[in-house]
C-alpha cells in the first residue's frame, strides 16, 4: 500500500543540505563574552543578532530590528502576548514549514491547536516512548559501536538517535528515510531559498500522501493519530497538519540531537560531575537541565512587535522583529552565579532554553526523555568513558544553534 | 481586593492582597513568591503552576477543564485539591482562600 506515497529527491541530487549548516546558524566558537558585552551596555541594542556576530542578515521585508539581552526584557517580550507577536516567524519557517505551524500563530488561534500536539506530548504519555522506540533506537545504535573500545558519539550517536526516534514514530518506510532527512534537514537553509522551498514542496506532497494512506490504513504511529484527529468534527486542517509534519525533524530531531550533544560534551570536561552521575544517577536530571542551560541549542528566538512599544529604554515601532536572545538569559549572573561555568549542583532556576510563554516548547518532556535514555544509555555501556587523547578535543560551535561536531572518546580498558 | 494565604513549599505562610481580574497564579507571582515558576506565562501549557485549594472553597471555582485535568496528571502530587492556578481567576468571593503550592515535579 505504500507505493501509493512517493517520496522525492531534490532536482539536484548533488545538493548537500548538511554542508549549509555554517553558512544558516555561524560556527562561533563561543558566542558568549560578546552577549555579555552587550548586556553591560543595554538590555535592548538596535539592530538584528546575525550581523553583529558576523553572519548575513535574514531576508527580512524592510523593518527594523532590535537584539534583547536583558533577561527581565526577554522574559517580557517571550510573555508579554498583548504587544509581542510570534507573526516575524512567518517570513523564515512559515515560508518553509508551512503557515499553518503553530510557531508563527499567536492565541487565540495558536491555542486551539496546540492543545491537540500539546496532549500527544505529555509527560505521561512521552514516558512510554522511552521504553517503547528510544532505547531500542539508542541500543541499536550503540551495539554497533560498543566493543571497539572508540567512537565519534556525535556521528555515531547523537547525530542520528533523535531522528531515527522520529522515523520510528512516523513509521515511515526504511527506503524513504534517507531522502526524507535530506528534504527535512534542507528546509531551514534559508541562505538557499530555493533548495528550502523545494524541500518544502517534496516533504509536503509526501506528507499528504502519508495522510491520506493512514487515513484508509491506520497504525499505532503519530501520522495515523493526527490524520486521524478530529477537531469538533473534521479532522486537523492540511495546513496546520502538514505544516506541523514538515516542522517534527526540525524540532524534535535537530534540537534533541544538538543538546544531547553539549550535555556529553559537558561531562566528558568536568569528569568530576560524570563521576558524581555514576554514583548517583538520580543526578541525571539535573545534569540535562544544567546543560540545556549552560549552552542550549537554540541561542536565539524571534518575535515582532504588535504596536509601539517602549522597551529597556528604546521606542520600538510596531511591525520591528527582535531577536530574544535566550542564551543571554541563560548566562545573566543575576541569575545564574559564574554562569560561564557548567556545574550541575548550583542552585536550580528555570533557563529559557525550551522558551517562555504560550510557545513553550512542546516538545520538551520527550527531549527530556530522549537525553535520559541517551545518558543512562552511556554509563550502562561505556564504562571509563574520556576523550580519546589521540583525537582533537570536541568543540561547541554555533551563532545561532550550538553543537560541537565530533566527540572522540575511548571507553572500556 | 481579595486576600489570599499562600503557604509556601517551605511550609510558611503568607497573605497577599490580590486584585480581581488577575489569575490566581498571576497573584501569586506579582507577590514576589517565585518559587512557583509559571513558565508558560499562564495559557494552560505547562503544569508548573500547580497549587492545592484548601477544599471549603472548592464550590468557588471553576470546574477543571480537560486540558487543564491532563496537565495536571502530568503530575506526581496531584490530588483531589490540585490546580492550575493561572485558571482560577480571582473574584470578591475568594477573599481568605487558601492555597499551598505544589511541591515540584
Amino acid at each position: 500500500m505504500e507505493t501509493a506515497v512517493r517520496i522525492q529527491e531534490y532536482d539536484d541530487p548533488s545538493y548537500d543540505p548538511f554542508g549549509a549548516d555554517d553558512l544558516n546558524f555561524g560556527d562561533m566558537l563561543d558566542p558568549y563574552p560578546e552577549i555579555a558585552k552587550w548586556r553591560a551596555q543595554a538590555p535592548v541594542l538596535e539592530g538584528d543578532y546575525r550581523p553583529k556576530m558576523g553572519l548575513q542578515s535574514a531576508t527580512y521585508p524592510d523593518r527594523k530590528m532590535f537584539t534583547v539581552v536583558g533577561s527581565d526584557e526577554i522574559l517580557t517580550v517571550l510573555t508579554d502576548t498583548d504587544r509581542f507577536s510570534n507573526h516575524g516567524y512567518k517570513f523564515n519557517i512559515g515560508e518553509t514549514f508551512g503557515q499553518g505551524s503553530i510557531s508563527v500563530m499567536d492565541n487565540p488561534e495558536h491555542g486551539r491547536w496546540r492543545k491537540i500536539f500539546q496532549k500527544i506530548f505529555l509527560p505521561q504519555y512521552v514516558k512510554l516512548w522511552g521504553e517503547t522506540i528510544v532505547d531500542p533506537v539508542v541500543h541499536k545504535l550503540m551495539d554497533k559501536f560498543v566493543g571497539t573500545g572508540r567512537a565519534d558519539l556525535i556521528e555515531q550517536f547523537t547525530l542520528l538517535y533523535p531522528f531515527e526516534v522520529i522515523y520510528q514514530q512516523l513509521d515511515l518506510p526504511e527506503s524513504d528515510v534517507n531522502t526524507f532527512q535530506r528534504l527535512a534537514i534542507g528546509q531551514t537553509d534559508y541562505m538557499h531559498i530555493d533548495k528550502a522551498q523545494e524541500a518544502s514542496r517534496k516533504l509536503g506532497e509526501y506528507f499528504t500522501a502519508l495522510v491520506d494512506e493512514r487515513r484508509r490504513n491506520p497504525g499505532d504511529d503519530l501520522v495515523s493519530l493526527l490524520a486521524n484527529t478530529e477537531v469538533d468534527g473534521d479532522y486537523l486542517p492540511p495546513l496546520v497538519l502538514i505544516s506541523f509534519l514538515r516542522q517534527l525533524m526540525n524540532a524534535a530531531g535537530d534540537t534533541t540531537y544538538r543538546g544531547t550533544s553539549v550535555l556529553l560534551t559537558a561531562l566528558l570536561e568536568n569528569p568530576d560531575q560524570l563521576d558524581a552521575i555514576r554514583a548517583d544517577r538520580k543526578l541525571i536530571p539535573v545534569a540535562i537541565e544544567e546543560a540545556l542551560r549552560w549552552d542550549g541549542p537554540v541561542a536565539v528566538q524571534l518575535r515582532m512587535a504588535k504596536q509601539d512599544v517602549v522597551l529597556g529604554g528604546l521606542e520600538i515601532p510596531a511591525g520591528s522583529l527582535l531577536d530574544v536572545v535566550a542564551g543571554a538569559a541563560n548566562r545573566d549572573p543575576a541569575i545564574f552565579p559564574d554562569p560561564d561555568r557548567f556545574d550541575i549542583f548550583r542552585e536550580r532556576k528555570a533557563h529559557f532554553s525550551f522558551s517562555r510563554g504560550p510557545h513553550i516548547c512542546v516538545g520538551q518532556h520527550l527531549a527530556r526523555v530522549e537525553m535520559t535514555r541517551a545518558l543512562h544509555a552511556v554509563l550502562d555501556n561505556l564504562p571509563n568513558l574520556r576523550f580519546d587523547p589521540d583525537r582533537p578535543r570536541p568543540e561547541i560551535r554555533g551563532t545561532m544553534m550550538r553543537v560541537p561536531k565530533h566527540l572522540h572518546v575511548r571507553f572500556g580498558d | 481586593m481579595p486576600n489570599i494565604i499562600v503557604t509556601t513549599r517551605d511550609g510558611a505562610e503568607r497573605e497577599i492582597a490580590a486584585e480581581t481580574g488577575l489569575s490566581l497564579m498571576e497573584a501569586i507571582r506579582d507577590a514576589g513568591i517565585d518559587e512557583m515558576l509559571a513558565l508558560c506565562g499562564g495559557c494552560c501549557s505547562c503544569a508548573t503552576c500547580h497549587v492545592k485549594v484548601d477544599p471549603a472553597f472548592a464550590a468557588l471555582l471553576p470546574t477543571v477543564s480537560e486540558d487543564e485535568s491532563d496537565l495536571l496528571d502530568s503530575s506526581e502530587h496531584r490530588d483531589a485539591y490540585s490546580r492550575l492556578s493561572c485558571q482560577i481567576p480571582l473574584t470578591a468571593e475568594l477573599d481568605g482562600l487558601r492555597i499551598a503550592i505544589a511541591p515540584e515535579d
